[in-house]
C-alpha cells in the first residue's frame, strides 16, 4: 500500500487514452480522442449527467456505472454522473418508461436546469423494445419526455453509450 | 404425510413435483403440517386463471421439505362465487408478499391477512382491476390516469411511527447513485433507524402478462431481460420449466455449458459485489479494484457469448453454442482474476476502517431469516442452509464437488464473506468443469409442447433461487407464466436488517443484499 502511494508520488504519472481492457474500432478512436476538446469547449469542461432508471431491468444502469471504472473512466472526459438533476446538464434515461415512474421521471425532467438534454439510453427507452406493447409500460422515454438522442443495444456497451455522447454532443455543437 | 395424501381430493405426480389438491377447510391444515411439523420451506406462491379449462381459479403453494428432492405443491380451486381463500401469513410470514400480489394481480382475496393494502399498483391503479385474469382489459384513460400519477384512485397508507422525537425520511424513488427507482420511508430517532417501510413495484412492467402473449420461444429472450445481471439464471429456469413440461432430457453438453455459465454469472456479480460494498463505507481504492476485476470477468463474457450479460446463449432444449471451444480463454482470464481478486480481499480484510463499518452491521437473525423465507447469500449469511444447488441438485451439479457455505452472524461482513468463499467455489467449479469433455449436441430437438402442460424450472442465481412456473395453453402459448426471484422474498427482510442502524449505513445494508428491483417489481 504506502510503495503503491510512494509510486504514485514520486514515480511518472502517464494517462492512457484507451486503457488495457478498453477495446474500441480503429474508426472511434479518433472520435473519443477528440472527445475531451469538445466537452471543453462547449459545456465548460464539465458535462454533468443524471441517470434515471424509469423501469430497466438494471443492465443498463450497470453499463453506465461501468463507465466511471478505472478501465473506461469516463470521468477524465470531463463527464461525471450526479446525484441530483439540479445538477445536471443532461438527463439519461433508460428502461421503456414503467407506467409507475412516469411521474418520478417528468419531475426529474423539471427539476433539471435548462437549458436541458434528455438521451434515452437502451432498447427499452428507444421505443420499449422486449417490452413494448405490455399494459404497464410507456413504449419508449420519447412518450414522456422530449427525447435528444437515443443510444441503442441491450443493453448498449459502455464504449458504445460513450459514443452516443459524442454524438449527441457533436450535434449540440452544430446548433 | 399419508395423512395429508389420504384427505387430498387427488393428487398427481410429475418428475419431482407432487401436487396435491385440497379442499378450502384442508387448505390450511395441510400447508401447516407441511410447514410446521415437516420444515417445509415455502418456496413460492401464486394463481392462475383456468376458469376457461376448469371454471375456476387456482391457488399453488409450493413447498420443499428439506433434504427431499421434491417439492409438495398445494392446489386450491376457487369457484367464481366465492373468491377467498384463508390466508396462511399469521402462521407462515414468508407468505406475506405473495398474498397480496395474488390480490392485485387476481382479485382473490385472502381472508384473514393482517395487511391488505396493494402491493404491486400504486394509488392511481384503477380499484378492482386485475391484469392478470383473463378477461382483463383497461381503458384508454384508466391508462393515461395511471401514467400520470394525479387521479388517487386507492390512495396508500404508509405506517406511521408515533412519539417523541420521531421523523420521517423519505427517500426515492430517484436515487442518488446509478441505482434502480424504489421509494424507502424512515422513521428515524436521531440517527437511528426505527422503522423502515420501503414501497416498491415502481419498475413493474407487467412481466408476466407480456410472457402469454410473446410464445415459448421468445419467453427466453424476456426472461433474460427480467433482472439484468441474473440474466443466464433467469433464461435457465424459464428453460427448464418449459422443457420440464415435455419431459426432455437435454444433452450433457448443454448441461455442462449452463453449469460452466451459470458459475461465470455468480463469480461476476459476487466479485462485482464485494467491491460495491466499498462505495458504501467509501472505500475508493477497493471499490476501483473491485471494478477493474468485474470488467475483466464482463469482458470475457463478451468474448465467449458476444454479451457482457451472458445473453442469447440459452434456448429451449439447450444452448446456442458450445462455449468450451473457448476453454483456454476462459482458463488465462481466470488465472489473472484468480490472482488479483485473492490482493483485494487481502487489502479489504486487512483495511480496519472498511471491515469496522461491516461487522454487526445491518444484522439480520435467523429466526427472523427463517419466518421470512430469505434466500440465496442472505440467507446463508444469517445460517439457513438453503441451496438449490445443493437442496434440489439440478444440471451438473450432483457431480461437482462444493458446499453450500453458511455463517452464523447474519451482519453485512458475513454477507461478504459468503460471497467472497463462494466466488473462490465457482472458481474450482469452472476449473473442474472445463478439465472434462462431455457428449452430445449443445441443443436438443424439441417436442411440441401439449396443451395444459405444467412444471416448475430453478435454479440458484448470485442473489439467490428462482423459480418458474410455467403452464401452456390450448393454442401454444404460454397460458401462465408465474417468476418469483430471489429478490421478492429478501426484500421484507431488509427493514429487519436496517432496525436500530444508522441511516448512514443504510446503503451499505443495502448493497450487501444487492437485490434486484426490476426482478421483484415484474
Amino acid at each position: 500500500m504506502i510503495k503503491e502511494i510512494l509510486r504514485n508520488i514520486v514515480g511518472p504519472k502517464e494517462t492512457l487514452s484507451f486503457p488495457e481492457g478498453f477495446v474500441v474500432s480503429p474508426e472511434h478512436v479518433a472520435l473519443i480522442l477528440d472527445l475531451q476538446k469538445k466537452v471543453n469547449g462547449i459545456f465548460g469542461r464539465s458535462l454533468r449527467i443524471r441517470q434515471v432508471d424509469a423501469g430497466s431491468c438494471n443492465a443498463c444502469e450497470w453499463e453506465c456505472t461501468a463507465l466511471t471504472n478505472p478501465v473506461y473512466d469516463i470521468q477524465r472526459f470531463g463527464i461525471d454522473f450526479v446525484a441530483s438533476p439540479r445538477h445536471a446538464d443532461a438527463l439519461l434515461v433508460s428502461g421503456p418508461v414503467s407506467r409507475q415512474m412516469e411521474l418520478a421521471l417528468k419531475k426529474t425532467y423539471l427539476a433539471t436546469p435548462e437549458p436541458r438534454l434528455v438521451i434515452a439510453c437502451g432498447d427499452c427507452a428507444v421505443d420499449g423494445g422486449i417490452y413494448g406493447g405490455s399494459y404497464a409500460v410507456s413504449n419508449g422515454v420519447a412518450n414522456v419526455v422530449p427525447v435528444d438522442c437515443h443510444i441503442p443495444g441491450c443493453p448498449p456497451t459502455p464504449a458504445g453509450i460513450l459514443l452516443g455522447l459524442i454524438q449527441l454532443i457533436e450535434s449540440v455543437s452544430k446548433r | 404425510m399419508e395423512k395429508i395424501l389420504k384427505k387430498a381430493l387427488k393428487t398427481r405426480d410429475h418428475l419431482n413435483e407432487r401436487y396435491i389438491y385440497v379442499s378450502a377447510d384442508d387448505f390450511k391444515g395441510t400447508c401447516m403440517y407441511l410447514h410446521g411439523k415437516k420444515r417445509a420451506v415455502l418456496r413460492l406462491m401464486f394463481a392462475t386463471d383456468e376458469r376457461e379449462t376448469e371454471g375456476a381459479f387456482n391457488v399453488y403453494t409450493v413447498f420443499s421439505i428439506p433434504g427431499i428432492d421434491r417439492f409438495d405443491i398445494v392446489v386450491l380451486s376457487l369457484k367464481e362465487d366465492d373468491l377467498t381463500f384463508p390466508s396462511i401469513t399469521p402462521e407462515i410470514p414468508a407468505a406475506h408478499w405473495y398474498e397480496r400480489e395474488i390480490r392485485d394481480m387476481f382479485g382473490l382475496t385472502p381472508k384473514g391477512h393482517p395487511d391488505l393494502r396493494r402491493l404491486v399498483f400504486h394509488d392511481s391503479f384503477p380499484k378492482d382491476s386485475h391484469p392478470l385474469r383473463k378477461d382483463w382489459s383497461m381503458s384508454e384513460t384508466d391508462l393515461r390516469e395511471w401514467g400520470e400519477g394525479i387521479v388517487q384512485k386507492e390512495p396508500y397508507h404508509f405506517m406511521k411511527v408515533e412519539g417523541e422525537g420521531v421523523y420521517e425520511i423519505p427517500v426515492g424513488p430517484v436515487h442518488a447513485g446509478i441505482i434502480e427507482p424504489g421509494h424507502f420511508r424512515f422513521s428515524a430517532v436521531g440517527e437511528t433507524i426505527f422503522f423502515l417501510e420501503p414501497r416498491l413495484f415502481y419498475t413493474h412492467k407487467g412481466t408476466e402478462r407480456l410472457f402469454e402473449t410473446l410464445g415459448f420461444a421468445k419467453g427466453v429472450m424476456l426472461a433474460e431481460r427480467v433482472s439484468g445481471t441474473s440474466a443466464f439464471s433467469h433464461s435457465v429456469a424459464y428453460c427448464m420449466a418449459v422443457e420440464r413440461m415435455t419431459e426432455i432430457d437435454i444433452p450433457e453438453k448443454a448441461k455442462a455449458v449452463r453449469t460452466l455459465v451459470l458459475e461465470l454469472e455468480r463469480l461476476y456479480n459476487h466479485i462485482g459485489d464485494i467491491g460495491n460494498m466499498c462505495a458504501g463505507t467509501g472505500l475508493a481504492v477497493g471499490y476501483a479494484k473491485g471494478a477493474v476485476i468485474k470488467e475483466r470477468l464482463m469482458q470475457l463474457n463478451e468474448r465467449i457469448s458476444g454479451s457482457r450479460y451472458l445473453r442469447g446463449i440459452n434456448a429451449v432444449g439447450g444452448v446456442t453454442r458450445d462455449l468450451f471451444s473457448h476453454a483456454d480463454d476462459i482458463l488465462t482470464t481466470l488465472d489473472l482474476v484468480t490472482k488479483e481478486y485473492k490482493e483485494l480481499m487481502k487489502f479489504l480484510l486487512g483495511t480496519v476502517s472498511h471491515v469496522e463499518r461491516l461487522e454487526n452491521t445491518g444484522r439480520l437473525s435467523k429466526e427472523i431469516a427463517l419466518k421470512l423465507g430469505v434466500t440465496g447469500v442472505a440467507a446463508r449469511a444469517s445460517g439457513v442452509n438453503d441451496d438449490m444447488r445443493k437442496a434440489h441438485p439440478h444440471l451438473l451439479y450432483d457431480r461437482l464437488e462444493f458446499e453450500a457455505h453458511t455463517m452464523a452472524r447474519g451482519d453485512v461482513f458475513g454477507r461478504m464473506m459468503i460471497r467472497a468463499e463462494e466466488a473462490e467455489c465457482s472458481i474450482s467449479m469452472i476449473n473442474a468443469l472445463l478439465e472434462k469433455k462431455y457428449k452430445g449436441v449443445p441443443i436438443a430437438e424439441m417436442k411440441n409442447i401439449p396443451p395444459y402442460a405444467s412444471a416448475l424450472g430453478y435454479t440458484e442465481t448470485p442473489r439467490g433461487s428462482v423459480f418458474y412456473w410455467v403452464m401452456s395453453g390450448r393454442d401454444g402459448n404460454p397460458l401462465r407464466v408465474k417468476l418469483r426471484s430471489p429478490s421478492f422474498c429478501n426484500w421484507p427482510a431488509v427493514p429487519f436488517a436496517v432496525h436500530g442502524n444508522i441511516v448512514p449505513d443504510f446503503p451499505l445494508c443495502n448493497k450487501s443484499f444487492n437485490l434486484s428491483y426490476s426482478g421483484c417489481d415484474m
